[in-house]
């Protein structure tokens, strides 16, 4: 005769054992996968060559017994049919159970993202319950394993804190979109604006003739020397239904910033050309002042979009030695001249998307969906095609912050004498 | 079957070869006999007379009759049978006069049943018997031994009173007058053993304390039926709802300002001889979360601290469990430096996490248990012991992650932080409970039990009260339950003890 408590105890003992929790595997029993690459390898084949890279835990720590001289990361790359089955794949040499746990970036080559296939491999992510929907999305100019083969930072060794650490520089800066992967399924899925990839490259453009402005280029045109990593990233991939159409510069995804009221940014450092001397340039930091106000007439015939930007700026260098601070008239000139100068270049740009790419990438299309009742109604209104041939005005107002720490300057000709 | 079969065997009054005493037994129930000589007789068979050697029996004459005292030197004053039993009785002339009248002694009582004179000698009185006379004065002189008051060793506070209770309930019961200055303080005492006759007084304040609640605590003491009940300790287990709760439900204090403060709002306290403290009931979760130098402490610096206790609580209980779970089960949720840092120092480590906290957890808790009970010459052995073996070396040879000392680490220290014994015990073996949970089913399994666990605590009651009152079910109160309110916003009494006055202030 059993009684409720030892029934019960039974009862949980089997469920202790029962409970098929004995495929877990402990921290250290893992690979983790920190990089994951993509490439095309031909049309024939459905298969794509699969790049891990791994980071080693044990590089690095101070702890006892720690990882010695052991490298801070470990590369693969092998051709596999899916994510999912490259993990058990490469236990063929790599030593531990395969995780995507700590998976933080993805690397597509450029190739592979220009792809029609692309986007189907892109689902696959969708289905591996230990894929985050926050890792980021960056399109390679090359090969993928190459890129991820040449990632050697000398000072952030560890490629989780690298990546980490570049791309909220790389953000804060918007000299690189912020792009991940939940972005990249609601931009695609919702069929009406450009998704924007960050876009690097660790081959150096051998260009050396001209002399690029370094805030307008893309990935590869920055030249540098020195003792340090190859890789760089700068600009951003375009996406438009899933599939790369094009790549835009610094100065464009930072345009993009500033025009889209999802993205956060805290402030921009730019140059432009100095009215009082056409030899130089004035550095100034742009700040986004408050949100970016979008007004929409989407029922005339040829739509149109108002957008006010309100800019603070503030001055930081001064080769033209004008007094700024004192010189009210000098002032109002600067002024206008930024104005001009900035809503020049808002306009080429969005001249640029409306007759290169069909769409935007500023989010606007989040903001029309209000002016419709019914979403089968914006469907019909077609963003897409609707896009190209709106009237656009972006009025920008500005207002100087400072003129730096030290406004006055002294006179040239005085100091001279 | 095997549990019918132990009830009868435990029920069964076993038959043993020695020689019963119940012959004895009947002959303490009898009444006094009119002899002295016999009276003498008997007394001295029951006391054994030449063997034991502190009980003193001084014949005398008074007047023209025998007279006899009977006393244990050992727990009586024996200057007050000299000065002010023996000299009035011996100078005195007039047989007439009354032995009420003719001794000085504060308290004279008569009986005339021989166990109730036994008791009371027992309990440090003299007895005087005249030839001719069924009955025997009592007079009383008590004389035990004991400590003095000092200081609260398990209870520390540093604003507040610092005395304790000591093994005299007469002390106990004058710290508590002492605080409480009132007519209707009762002191009950009973009688609660058959052998020991060992004392218990009931303190309560007669015209707040609920009687039903009373009464049912009367009964309870009545029911005790044994030879012996030595300290409050044991009287705990004997009265209380359910022996076998991990949770405790009276509550156990060596502050006479707690105990008072109780008292104070309709609770019901018991006092014994022996023991140094006192035991309040009903009690709540409340009651043994709480410490006294919370109300002490002003309003932000009282909930300051409540705030660090809930934090110790519950760092306690879950920090070893959701380390195991989240380095089992869910490595996604840790940040990448760290996930690589529990990795990296993980990776010589022999054990599975779980196997390895629990070793630590153990370790821990058999530092404490046998720092409690090393002789204190060798006290601080315990201590490099425990911290260099236990902590630097199993992580110099890996047997177990420094993340893991750490993780244990913090959660035996903030274990220290509940000051009640009981609840420090049943938090610390939930505890275990929980660590089991979450290396089998991850966080589910803490989830899961610790729901279980506060399902068991809403069933729990004390005395008739709640476990959780007044937090779940509500009842009128000052709400001092987790955090305290400003002193001028406690008006009333907590209604779960049902005080006959509600309000305080």
């Amino acid at each position: 005769m059993m009684t409720t408590i030892t029934k019960s105890i039974s009862l949980f003992a089997m469920l202790v054992f029962l409970s098929g929790c004995w495929d877990q595997v402990e921290l250290e029993g893992r690979a983790y996968v920190v990089g994951l690459g993509m490439d095309k390898i031909d049309d024939e084949t459905n298969q794509i060559r699969i790049t891990f890279l791994i980071s080693n835990p044990e590089f690095g720590s101070l702890a006892e017994g720690g990882g010695g001289d052991e490298p801070p990361q470990e590369i693969i790359s092998f051709v596999a049919n899916d994510m999912e089955s490259a993990k058990d794949v490469a236990n063929m040499v790599v030593a531990k159970q395969v995780t995507y746990d700590l998976l933080r970036v993805l690397f597509i080559s450029e190739e592979f993202a220009k792809d029609p296939e692309f986007i189907r491999w892109m689902y696959d992510l969708t289905k591996s319950k230990e894929i985050r929907r926050d890792i980021r999305l960056v399109v390679s100019k090359e090969k993928a394993s190459t890129f991820i083969q040449n990632i050697n930072p000398l000072l952030e060794s560890r490629p989780h804190e690298y990546f980490e650490k570049i791309f909220e520089r790389l953000n804060a800066t918007g000299i690189a979109p912020t792009s991940d992967l939940l972005k990249f399924f609601r931009i695609t899925e919702s069929d009406a604006d450009l998704f924007l990839s960050i876009y690097g490259t660790s081959l150096q453009k051998n260009n050396s003739g001209s002399v690029q402005n370094p805030l307008n280029i893309t990935a590869g045109e920055f030249q540098y020397e020195g003792m340090t990593s190859p890789i760089q990233f700068a600009g951003a991939a375009v996406f438009k239904e899933g599939k790369m159409i094009g790549t835009i510069t610094t100065r464009e995804t930072r345009l993009a910033y500033l025009l889209n009221p999802t993205l956060p940014i805290k402030d921009i450092l730019t140059a432009y050309p100095d009215p009082f001397s056409e030899d130089h340039k004035l550095a100034i930091r742009v700040e986004k002042q408050g949100k970016v106000k979008t007004k929409m007439d989407l029922k005339k015939e040829v739509p149109s979009i108002d957008v006010s930007l309100p800019l603070a700026v503030e001055v930081l260098s001064n080769h033209s030695m004008v007094d700024y601070p004192k010189e009210a008239e000098k002032r109002e000139q600067l002024k206008k001249h930024l104005d001009d100068e900035i809503t020049k270049v808002f306009e080429d740009f969005i001249k640029k998307t409306q007759e290169e790419y069909g769409t935007e990438p500023f989010g606007w299309s989040l903001e029309a969906r209000k002016h419709f009742r019914t979403l089968p109604e914006f469907e019909k209104f077609d963003w897409m095609k609707t896009y190209p041939n709106m009237d656009i005005n972006v009025d920008i107002s500005i207002r100087f912050s400072n003129f730096g720490r030290q406004g006055e300057v002294p006179k040239l000709e005085e100091l001279r004498d | 079957m095997l549990k019918q079969f132990l009830q009868k065997t435990l029920k069964k009054i076993p038959t043993v070869p020695e020689e019963s005493s119940t012959e004895e037994i009947d002959k303490k129930q009898s009444n006094l006999n009119a002899s002295l000589k016999k009276n003498l007789d008997l007394f001295k068979e029951i006391y054994q007379y030449p063997l034991n050697t502190d009980i003193q029996f001084r014949e005398f004459l008074l007047g023209n009759r025998k007279a006899l005292l009977i006393f244990i030197d050992t727990i009586t004053k024996t200057d007050i049978v000299e000065d002010h039993i023996l000299t009035p009785l011996l100078a005195s002339e007039d047989t007439n006069k009354k032995i009420e009248d003719s001794i000085p002694v504060k308290s004279i009582i008569t009986k005339t049943v021989v166990k109730d004179i036994l008791i009371e000698i027992s309990k440090g009185y003299i007895a005087l018997f005249i030839d001719g006379e069924e009955k025997a004065y009592l007079f009383s002189a008590p004389n035990f031994e004991g400590r003095n008051i000092e200081k609260s060793e398990n209870e520390t506070v540093v604003k507040g009173p610092k005395e304790a209770f000591n093994e005299l309930s007469s002390t106990n019961i004058s710290m508590i007058r002492k605080k409480i200055k009132s007519e209707s303080l009762v002191v009950e005492s009973s009688v609660i053993s058959q052998r020991s006759n060992n004392d218990v007084y009931i303190l309560y304040l007669s015209d707040v304390v609920n009687d039903k609640m009373l009464s049912n605590v009367r009964e309870r003491l009545k029911k005790i039926e044994v030879d012996t009940v030595q300290t409050l300790g044991l009287l705990e287990q004997r009265i209380e709802e359910r022996p076998k709760s991990i949770f405790p439900t009276i509550l156990f204090t060596e502050r006479p300002d707690r105990a008072a403060s109780y008292i104070e709002d309709g609770y019901i306290v018991l006092l014994m001889d022996n023991s140094p403290a006192s035991l309040v009931l009903p009690a709540t979760f409340w009651s043994f979360y709480h410490s006294s130098e919370d109300h002490y402490l002003r309003f932000p610096y009282g909930n300051f601290t409540r705030m660090l206790r809930l934090l110790a609580l519950f760092m306690t209980l879950f920090i070893s469990a959701a380390y195991v779970a989240i380095v089992t089960y869910h490595a996604e949720m840790i940040p990448p430096d760290l996930l690589l840092a529990i990795a990296a120092t993980r990776e010589k480590v022999p054990f599975p996490a779980a196997v390895e906290v629990l070793m630590m957890e153990l370790a821990f808790e058999l530092i404490r248990e046998a720092g409690l009970r090393v002789p204190s010459p060798i006290g601080p052995t315990i201590g490099i012991v425990g911290a260099l073996i236990l902590g630097q070396a199993a992580v110099q040879a890996n047997i177990v992650s420094p993340i893991v000392v750490i993780v244990v680490a913090l959660g035996g220290l903030s274990s220290f932080a509940i000051g009640d014994l009981s609840m420090n015990f049943a938090v610390r073996m939930s505890r275990f409970l929980l660590l089991l949970a979450a290396s089998f089913f991850g966080i589910y399994g803490i989830a899961a039990l610790f729901t279980v666990g506060i399902f068991y605590l809403v069933s729990i009651k004390s005395f008739g009260v709640p476990y959780l009152s007044p937090l779940t079910p509500k009842y009128v109160s000052s709400k001092d339950t987790i955090f305290r309110r400003l002193l001028q916003n406690e008006f009333f009494r907590p209604g779960y003890v049902k005080p006959k006055d509600i309000k305080k202030q």
